[in-house]
């Protein structure tokens, strides 16, 4: 390329929101035509087991989008969330305050992010592999602290909340909307966001600009380990045991919910909401499925075409431009 | 000439001197951009033809058109007698037209013979025929006399031996037309004669070259032709031995030579920072000072320890001995976290990979030095955001359709004034430019010049680190030279002339200057 201009491109729109609004707009029409083609899809029941299903995943989209936009990828958020139950599980039957287990098991979350910022800044191990280890390592970890079974968690109050509602709404969605709105505020409107996507973008250019790359990191990694313990203590409430094996496969449905609602896995372009709704979609499709009676194996299949379908138009968009 | 080369270059189908390719009324219309008014020109075989401008003139237009990447609106592209289509790289490159970019398009990972003979590889029964390939390939370098292997993986060797690697490649394809786009921006001088043998010794074989540049000089060095563009519109034509320097930048910005190096001086204050026999990796017992309201230029070659020894400075590398006093107190300053603090700016060689993020916004890169300075403890102000950057884009008048424009798509003299600019509302005590000029044109240049201006008014100190003379001749108050990682003259501004700085910069003759960065 030489220095000359390109045309001058059309003033580039926001695509982050228009891209939002029409997941939101997909994510309306399934619903509209599941109601019309099943009885069952508009039951409060069902809407409110929707909400459920989706909720976890989205708050762990949410974390690994922080980790995406920084050009990295975290695959240990499945092995994190089944970990955090056995930690949980195990703090709360010792007879530790509920809220107490609660933060240590965060802290723990909190701990591997650390973890893996450390890997990457000070060892200089690409994201993918240190998050692999731990995908692998923490699985192990679980089954030789619990012998490879399942702890039953003796706390009814704790196993509640994640079956009760709010005006409502149930619980878990109410956690999503926790998680979600500072996320929001952080990665949109604080200096922090900021440098995840400067680093995601160019991260010599941040480091002669005076960000703290390496902090950058640590921050994307930890909040990411944070979202993933916090989803485990929610599964711990919601099925009431412990069990290191659990939430298998989690890590690749965030990175699919994330990737859906618009974030690029080269870094530096992503949102809180897109995520969101890219979760709540696969659920949408899982929930539909199930009620339609498909065949569980073409649920798979579905989400997989699916994936390539969205981020395909999402890319002829973005191209559009130019 | 040797066999080789014979049958590398077949012999050209047209005489010298006959037109080669014509241009009638070619034309290039984006959405809201008239990039190229219709052009018409003709190009004879064997002509070396330059073609200057700034940026924004239209010349990647012109490029773009004439190697298939882009169509043309309208207009007629007539090769050899025959209307050509040109709608496809493939159709330019089996014309014979080709293009050597500024920045190297090549694969870094595969060798270098790899890299000439990619997508015509030499395999027999399926089978690569690597030591063949990699023989012959050692060949045609030997032959263009680039003392460069062949074995080696691309990315070890320097940008500019890359560059010359891909002029290599460009030639031995059948090429009857070459186009050579900046091609010495990166080049050290010794690499940029080297491509210069080469770029002559094609010519006498027949080969018609436009040759794309910034620097005057080698247009006036290497071409028989000269068009300017400007605005999009061909302004003129001119036989090279019947033009000067002065014209031709007239010409191309409408302005005059004088107006360029923009140079005000000021009384120095005290001095911002100071260094003592300071030593690091690649220079050592450096001392020197810079004082509010004067431009510090350290000239040298490549590899003479100059962007080592301000990059330590600024806390990237530790220094091995020596002080570094900041507004007379000693400092240690352990990364550029540190520097910045003190109110240090760097505005880095390399805009692409160390200065911008190229996929984010403009008014995202102009602010990303102050975000700390307009948020809250928690957020950012949105309205600071907007003024800021549009301020900045306003002060430094970037060419952008909005502060969301993404920074890639600016054209590089706007890119850079961004990498520059980004610091201005920092509020920076010392900036240190290294190279701040390199592939930018001579409008945006003066622009650039005088904001440094505007800098040493406020009582900022500057330095400047060029590998081109003028430019640090012209501007810098105090001009230190730099030789094998030491500072082996100064200077007060234009007390030496260029050949006395020329002879201290080099002194021990050219070694393998080339190999080294």
């Amino acid at each position: 390329m030489s220095t000359e201009a390109i045309p001058a491109e059309k003033p580039k729109r926001n695509y982050n929101a228009l891209f939002g609004l029409t997941l939101l707009a997909l994510l309306v029409l399934l619903w509209v035509i599941l109601s019309v083609a099943t009885s069952s899809f508009a039951s409060a029941n069902n809407i409110s087991n929707l909400l459920r299903q989706g909720s976890m995943i989205a708050i762990l989209a949410v974390g690994q989008t922080f980790v995406i936009i920084t050009g990295g990828i975290d695959l240990s958020v499945g092995a994190v969330v089944g970990f955090a139950t056995v930690i949980a599980a195990m703090l709360i039957n010792a007879g530790i305050p509920v809220f107490l287990a609660i933060l240590i098991t965060l802290l723990v979350g909190v701990a591997i992010g650390l973890f893996h910022g450390f890997g990457i800044v000070k060892m200089g191990l690409p994201p993918f592999i240190i998050t692999l280890a731990t995908l692998t390592s923490l699985r192990g970890i679980g089954l030789l602290m619990t012998n490879g079974n399942s702890i039953s968690i003796n706390n009814d109050a704790f196993q509640v909340f994640s079956r009760n509602s709010f005006l409502g709404v149930p619980n878990l969605f109410w956690m999503v909307i926790l998680v979600g709105i500072p996320a929001y505020v952080f990665l949109h409107h604080s200096r922090w966001g900021r440098y995840l996507f400067s680093v995601g973008s160019n991260a010599e250019a941040s480091r002669l600009s005076g960000v703290n790359v390496q902090r950058t990191i640590y921050m994307a990694y930890t909040l990411s380990g944070l979202c993933a313990a916090f989803v485990g203590v929610l599964l711990a409430s919601r099925i009431g045991i412990g069990n290191p094996t659990q939430a298998e496969g989690w890590e690749l449905q965030a990175i699919a919910s994330s990737v859906i609602g618009g974030t690029s896995l080269f870094g530096a372009v992503g949102s809180v909401h897109g995520p969101l709704l890219g979760a709540f979609i696969l659920a949408t499709i899982n929930n539909g499925a199930n009620l339609l009676n498909v065949n569980a194996f073409w649920q798979r299949i579905i989400t997989g075409v699916l994936i390539i379908v969205i981020v395909y138009f999402d890319g002829l968009r973005r191209r559009g431009g130019k | 000439m040797t066999s080789t080369a014979q049958d590398l270059h077949p012999a050209p189908v047209l005489e010298p001197g006959r037109t080669i390719l014509e241009l009638q009324g070619l034309e290039k219309k984006y959405p809201g951009t008239h990039a190229l008014k219709p052009v018409t020109l003709a190009f004879k075989a064997g002509e070396i033809h330059a073609i200057v401008g700034e940026n924004g003139a239209g010349k990647s237009t012109l490029i773009k058109l004439l190697t298939g990447v882009m169509p043309r609106t309208s207009g007629e592209v007539i090769w050899e007698g025959k209307p050509a289509a040109l709608a496809t790289p493939h159709e330019a490159m089996a014309l014979g037209i080709n293009a050597v970019h500024q920045e190297v398009v090549l694969c870094r990972h595969l060798t270098v013979a790899a890299n000439m003979f990619l997508g015509e590889e030499n395999s027999r029964f399926g089978i690569l025929q690597q030591r063949a390939m990699v023989k012959e390939a050692q060949k045609i370098i030997d032959d263009l006399g680039f003392d460069l292997p062949a074995h080696v993986v691309l990315g070890d060797l320097t940008i500019g031996q890359q560059q010359l690697i891909a002029a290599a490649r460009a030639t031995v394809r059948g090429t009857k037309f070459l186009i050579f786009d900046e091609p010495t921006a990166y080049l050290t001088r010794k690499e940029a004669d080297q491509l210069f043998t080469l770029i002559r010794r094609l010519k006498s074989e027949g080969v018609t070259i436009i040759y794309i540049s910034h620097r005057m000089e080698e247009v006036f060095e290497l071409a028989d032709r000269v068009s300017v563009l400007r605005d999009g519109t061909l302004v003129g034509t001119r036989n090279i031995a019947e033009t000067n320097d002065a014209e031709l930048v007239k010409l191309m910005i409408n302005r005059s030579i004088e107006q360029i190096y923009h140079k005000e001086h000021f009384t120095p204050g005290a001095a911002i920072i100071e260094t003592k026999s300071l030593s690091g990796k690649g220079f050592e017992n450096v001392s020197m000072a810079v004082r509010a309201g004067e431009i510090v230029g350290l000239y040298g070659l490549i590899g003479a320890g100059r962007s080592e020894f301000v990059t330590t400075v600024y806390g990237r590398h530790r220094k091995s001995a020596g002080q570094i006093l900041w507004e007379g107190k000693d400092v240690q300053i352990n990364s550029e976290h540190d520097a910045i603090r003190l109110g240090m700016a760097l505005a880095p060689e390399s805009r692409r990979d160390q200065g911008l993020c190229l996929n984010l916004p403009v008014g995202f890169n102009l602010n990303l030095p102050i975000y700390k300075r307009i948020s809250n403890n928690l957020l950012i102000s949105g309205v600071q955001e907007k003024t800021q950057a549009d301020r900045q884009i306003a002060d430094l008048r970037i060419k952008t359709p909005t502060r969301n424009a993404l920074a890639s798509s600016l054209s590089g003299g706007n890119q850079q004034k961004i990498v520059i600019g980004k610091w201005l509302a920092h509020g920076a005590k010392l900036f240190i430019f290294d190279e701040p000029t390199v592939g930018v044109d001579v409008g945006t240049k003066a622009e650039i010049y005088r904001l440094f201006s505007a800098l040493l008014s406020k009582g900022a100190g500057i330095i400047l680190i060029s590998s081109y003379l003028p430019e640090v001749y012209e501007l810098a108050d105090t001009l230190h030279v730099f030789r094998r990682g030491k500072l082996v003259a100064t200077h007060g501004f234009r007390t030496a002339d260029h050949e006395e700085i020329l002879t201290q910069a080099l002194a021990e003759k050219q070694e393998k200057l080339g190999g080294q960065i």
